[in-house]
């Protein structure tokens, strides 16, 4: 029987490869498409869910209360691991970390910068990172050694082998042994890092001080003893940061399982409220309705030419088959279909997948001989086969051999109910993915040319390391002196990413107990010169000019409204223990967001000794390429063991746009996807139905319709359906994209326009597919289609 | 073998409602040839697939064997006509996509025939209708006479006691059609009932019964021998 099945599916298939080509490849794209975003869901649903002993894995969450609203956020003070660890029995171990960090490698002359973080020891045996080489109890346990990776073990050395025991200069200042090399870490953790260096290795950099409960700069992790009651747990905790700090820190503390961290890691008044777990979620719908629309022109397609397999039914049913046996051997046909497309997926897949990684900026690979993704892909192969073939197998099935067997059957229209339906579900869905990649692509380029309010073009930077800080002030002034910069400025922070706020600010008028927060940078004068910021009050900071301008401040012109719209200058502001008198007003710059309102911003004077990044106004007219090598000397003569690595501010400008322009690949991706598996459909249609209506077109032609009142009648019906299907999918897309919007309080409006655009592209797109059937149909000779009867 | 009392069988469209068997009655017994005549569209083709349960009534009783079967089930009729009925239909009604050999096999499956006896049985018949040098081909590559052919060894191929022929020569000229005629009355001499619909005065001689149908009612009956 099933023998008979294959033989009767095979010879279909081979019969008519027009229809089955129009059916494999719809499904073959549909399915590759499903197949990567697949692969990248799993990807995402096993982030950091490998360890070991992740169901007693926890991050460690500060809450509490700004602006009247409740924010969470995993960054901790350092003296709360320990204590935790102490004062709670349920908690078996505790480790901190810090942020990952670049620094400078040096094996006998052989440099090498990579990044890494320290961490304490027990964090090796809480987290699954097995050591290929050297011993994970005593790896971290003293100051001054290093676990690094293989891969960073291959580039520094050539080899993994002998590695253990090695000595290397770290910064060119202190000499750490390796103690342990970490096999290749998986792409699906967030410890993305080329070392660890112990926490003790730490406390020697920064003099001790890691008892503190005001930085919240470091993360937390600990695990708890199997079978603790979280809630409990969180219950006692709560209050550890403000009894220990003896209330002057006002954080409550709460534990978030790591496992859910990477995918629910945005918090809505203390509660998870998604995050990437979104992403997940619509991706997967995204996925699921590209397949669907895959199948639907199997459906279609299979029903539309039901009336040959409308005869087979009728013979078989009349000697005795029943209903279901039909069902079952139409549903084979449609998995021998998709098993056939499941297979040109794979190849598919592994053609496209560089292409998908480029755009998700991962490495995800296709693991062809791992047993789970095989079995996943049959179970993928068979779903997909059932879905696109149930429909037809009910249909087919239902045929009552005495309206079949008459020899007289046709089915009068291609275009019947059901199936309209179903065109109009593609046809929405592409119209909602052609808005949408409008809508993103519009709201990029609105937030791309949002002033910044700076010049970004012909601006350098570079971060702090080894001697610039000694040297930073000659560095400046060779600068300067060798005609290349304009100005110099060291900050804090680079002037491209937003790096740090704080409510610590007083100021006389300031309301009582108000948390206000104010981004806040420090410079050693030049801010605004460097910036090229506009100065709208006052005067720019510059200890060369006034010595008093140690504690002079900047304020942008939101912070200036905040504190006293009249006048600001003059003004203390209260932070750090010292008192800022301000001496200008700068124009509000994009520091953050470039989607966000910007935030009042302090920038604090030379008292603040936050130096970090060195800023380069180079001075236009000048080919960077002479400019470059001229700086580089600059910083080879006073730190000359690093390599000097500038960075360009209109380069990691764009940078804030990137997830962004993301989404708009993909969602322009996904949006052709949708439309050449929709026109293939289309198409198909329209040819059955040209061949069905032959002799009726004959017969019009005859009687003296043209060649355009033919196309039209054709293409006519079509046509209906994509009106109704960019009727029904302009409030759909409306609604979702003004949802996604409210993301970004610095946004576009939806303008009807870009309705009317995809509507019509959208018309345009299937009148050409079936104009193209309805035409080759309207010039043929009547006189043949006729005589055939 | 088969007794119908006023059966009756409407068809509804949305103006209209045709009466397309009125109150029939007919009995057939084992081993019976015959032959139902009548103007077109009296209710001929609607008689024999109630007969041969492809369609139900909407009155009346049926029959078969001593067994009511007007209101069987799907499943119950689906094994009944498997095992019991052969159907000839005047277009063939071949499957295109299987070589003469798999049409004749195709009943033989369903009923669960094993694979060595299904070659043995349909290799018998097709000899028998003398179509066995053609078993690799398919219907289209056959003349209308040899599709016939095929057809009446498919529905035979399962020994069915009842053959359902709708106007098995309505498509072959007069030699073919000779050719089926002939076939059928082998069969019947041996042992097969034979219910066949006709226009062709020629083809209902070779009947023991002509029963004639006018507007869905019987009127007359001419006994041939
Ligand atoms: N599916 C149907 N819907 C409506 N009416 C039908 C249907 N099938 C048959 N009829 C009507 O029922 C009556 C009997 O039809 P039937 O096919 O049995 O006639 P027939 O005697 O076989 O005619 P012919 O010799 O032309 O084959 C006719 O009036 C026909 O129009
Ligand atoms: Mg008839």
């Amino acid at each position: 029987m099933f023998k008979n099945y294959l033989k009767i599916a095979w010879r279909n298939l081979l019969n008519s490869k027009g229809f089955s080509f129009i059916n494999i490849a719809g499904l073959a794209i549909g399915m590759t498409a499903a197949m990567l975003i697949g692969i990248w869901i799993q990807h995402e649903l096993s982030f950091d869910r490998f360890h070991k002993q992740i169901k007693d894995l926890y991050i460690v969450y500060n809450k509490s209360i700004f602006d009247g609203e409740l924010h969470c956020w995993p960054s901790t003070p350092p003296a709360l691991g320990p204590v935790l660890k102490q004062e709670y029995p349920d908690i078996k171990y505790s480790a901190r970390i810090t942020y990952v960090d670049k620094h400078l490698f040096d094996y006998n002359g052989k440099k090498l910068e990579a990044e890494g973080f320290d961490a304490e020891e027990n964090f090796l045996k809480m987290f699954t990172f097995p050591l290929i080489a050297g011993n994970m109890a005593t790896a971290l346990s003293s100051p001054y050694k290093i676990v690094i990776t293989e891969d960073f073990a291959k580039k520094m050395f050539g080899t993994t082998e002998n590695v253990v025991g090695k000595i290397i200069k770290f910064d060119n200042q202190y000499n750490l042994t390796i103690s342990g090399v970490l096999q290749k870490l998986p792409s699906n953790t967030r410890f993305q890092t080329d070392y660890i260096t112990p926490w003790l290795f730490y406390r020697v950099q920064y003099n001790g001080d890691d008892q503190n409960w005001g930085n919240n700069s470091y993360r937390t992790y600990v695990q708890l003893n199997s079978g603790a009651n979280l809630k409990k747990v969180n219950a006692k905790i709560i209050n550890t940061t403000i009894k220990h700090s003896n209330g002057n820190e006002d954080n409550q503390i709460f534990l978030h399982p790591f496992g859910d961290y990477y995918l629910y890691n945005t918090f809505k008044n203390g509660v998870p409220s998604g995050g990437r777990a979104d992403v997940v979620k619509l991706f997967t719908f995204i996925a699921g309705f590209i397949l669907l629309i895959a199948c639907i022109n199997f459906m279609n397609l299979s029903t539309a030419r039901s009336e040959k397999r409308a005869k087979e039914v009728g013979i078989r049913k009349s000697i005795g088959a029943l209903k279901l046996s039909l069902v079952g051997q139409f549903l084979i046909e449609s998995v021998i279909v998709s098993f056939i497309a499941g297979v040109i997926a794979l190849i598919l897949t592994r053609i496209t997948l560089p292409y998908f990684n480029e755009l998700v900026s991962l490495d995800l690979s296709l693991p062809l001989l791992k047993p789970s993704f095989i079995l996943a892909w049959l179970v993928f192969v068979l779903a997909t086969g059932l879905l696109a073939g149930c429909y037809p197998a009910l249909y087919l099935s239902s045929f009552k051999p005495v309206q079949v067997l008459k020899g007289t059957f046709v089915s009068v229209n291609a275009v019947v109910t059901p199936r309209k339906l179903l065109v109009i579900t593609q046809f929405t869905f592409a119209v909602v993915m052609i808005v949408s990649t409008i809508v993103i692509r519009k709201q990029i380029q609105y937030a791309q040319d949002r002033d910044s309010g700076y010049n970004k073009n012909n601006l350098i930077y570079t971060y702090f390391n080894g001697e610039i800080h000694k040297n930073q002030n000659l560095i400046k002034q060779d600068l300067i002196n060798s005609g290349v910069a304009e100005a110099v400025s060291i900050t804090s922070g680079s002037f491209v990413s937003s790096s740090a706020n704080s409510w610590g600010l007083n100021w006389v008028g300031k309301p009582e107990g108000a948390k206000i927060v104010f981004d806040q940078m420090a410079t050693q004068g030049d801010f605004a010169k460097v910036l090229n910021v506009k100065v709208v009050k006052g005067r720019d900071i510059d200890p060369q000019l006034y010595p008093t301008d140690s504690t002079a401040c900047l304020l942008n012109e939101s912070a200036a409204k905040i504190i006293n719209a009249k006048n600001p200058i003059g003004q203390i502001i209260d932070k750090d223990f010292i008192k800022w008198h301000v001496v200008g007003v700068i124009k509000d710059f994009i520091w953050g967001s470039p989607y966000d309102p910007i935030q009042p911003m302090l920038v604090m004077g030379p008292a603040q000794k936050w130096s970090n990044v060195v800023n380069i106004r180079l001075k236009a007219n000048q080919p960077l390429s002479a400019a470059m090598p001229k700086i580089e000397a600059i910083f080879k003569k006073y730190n000359p063991a690093f390599p000097f690595t500038p960075l360009f501010v209109d380069k990691d400008y764009e940078v804030k746009f990137s997830e962004q322009q993301r989404t708009a690949k993909l969602a322009g991706t996904f949006a052709l996807l949708t439309i050449i598996i929709s026109c293939l459909g289309l198409f198909g249609l329209a040819a059955y139905m040209a061949a069905s209506r032959t002799k009726e077109i004959g017969v019009r032609k005859v009687l003296g319709a043209s060649v355009l009142n033919i196309t039209a009648l054709l293409s006519k019906d079509f046509l209906k359906l994509v009106i109704a299907a960019i009727i029904i999918a302009s409030p759909i897309a409306w609604y979702a994209m003004q949802n996604w919007l409210q993301k970004y309080t610095y946004r576009i409006e939806i303008e009807w326009w870009i309705f009317a655009i995809s509507g019509i592209g959208a018309i345009m797109i299937a009148l050409v597919t079936v104009c193209f059937q309805s035409v080759k149909a309207a010039i043929a000779n009547p006189v043949k289609s006729l005589r055939s009867e | 073998m088969i007794k119908i009392t006023n059966l009756e069988k409407f068809y509804r469209t949305e103006e209209v409602e045709t009466v397309a068997l009125n109150k029939l009655n007919l009995e057939i017994n084992t081993g019976e040839f015959v032959a139902i005549m009548g103007p077109s569209g009296c209710g001929k083709s609607t008689l024999l697939n109630i007969l041969g349960l492809l369609d139900d009534p909407d009155g009346g009783s049926y029959l078969f064997n001593g067994t009511e079967v007007a209101h069987f089930n799907e499943r119950k009729r689906a094994d009944l006509r498997k095992h019991n009925i052969g159907f000839v239909f005047q277009s063939f009604n071949l499957i295109d996509e299987l070589t003469v050999f798999e049409n004749v096999e195709l009943p033989l499956i369903y009923t669960g025939v094993s694979t060595a006896e299904r070659k043995t049985r349909v290799e018998e018949v097709l000899t028998k209708m003398q179509i066995m040098h053609r078993r690799n081909h398919y219907p289209q590559q056959l003349s209308g006479g040899q599709q016939q052919r095929v057809a009446i060894a498919r529905a035979v191929v399962n020994k069915p006691k009842l053959i359902l022929a709708d106007e098995p020569t309505g498509n072959l000229d007069s030699s073919n059609g000779n050719e089926v005629m002939e076939l059928l009355t082998d069969l019947n001499e041996q042992g097969t009932t034979i219910i066949m619909v006709t226009h062709s005065e020629h083809d209902a001689r070779y009947s023991h019964r002509i029963v004639r149908l006018l507007d869905g009612h019987t009127v007359m009956e001419n006994i041939m021998m």
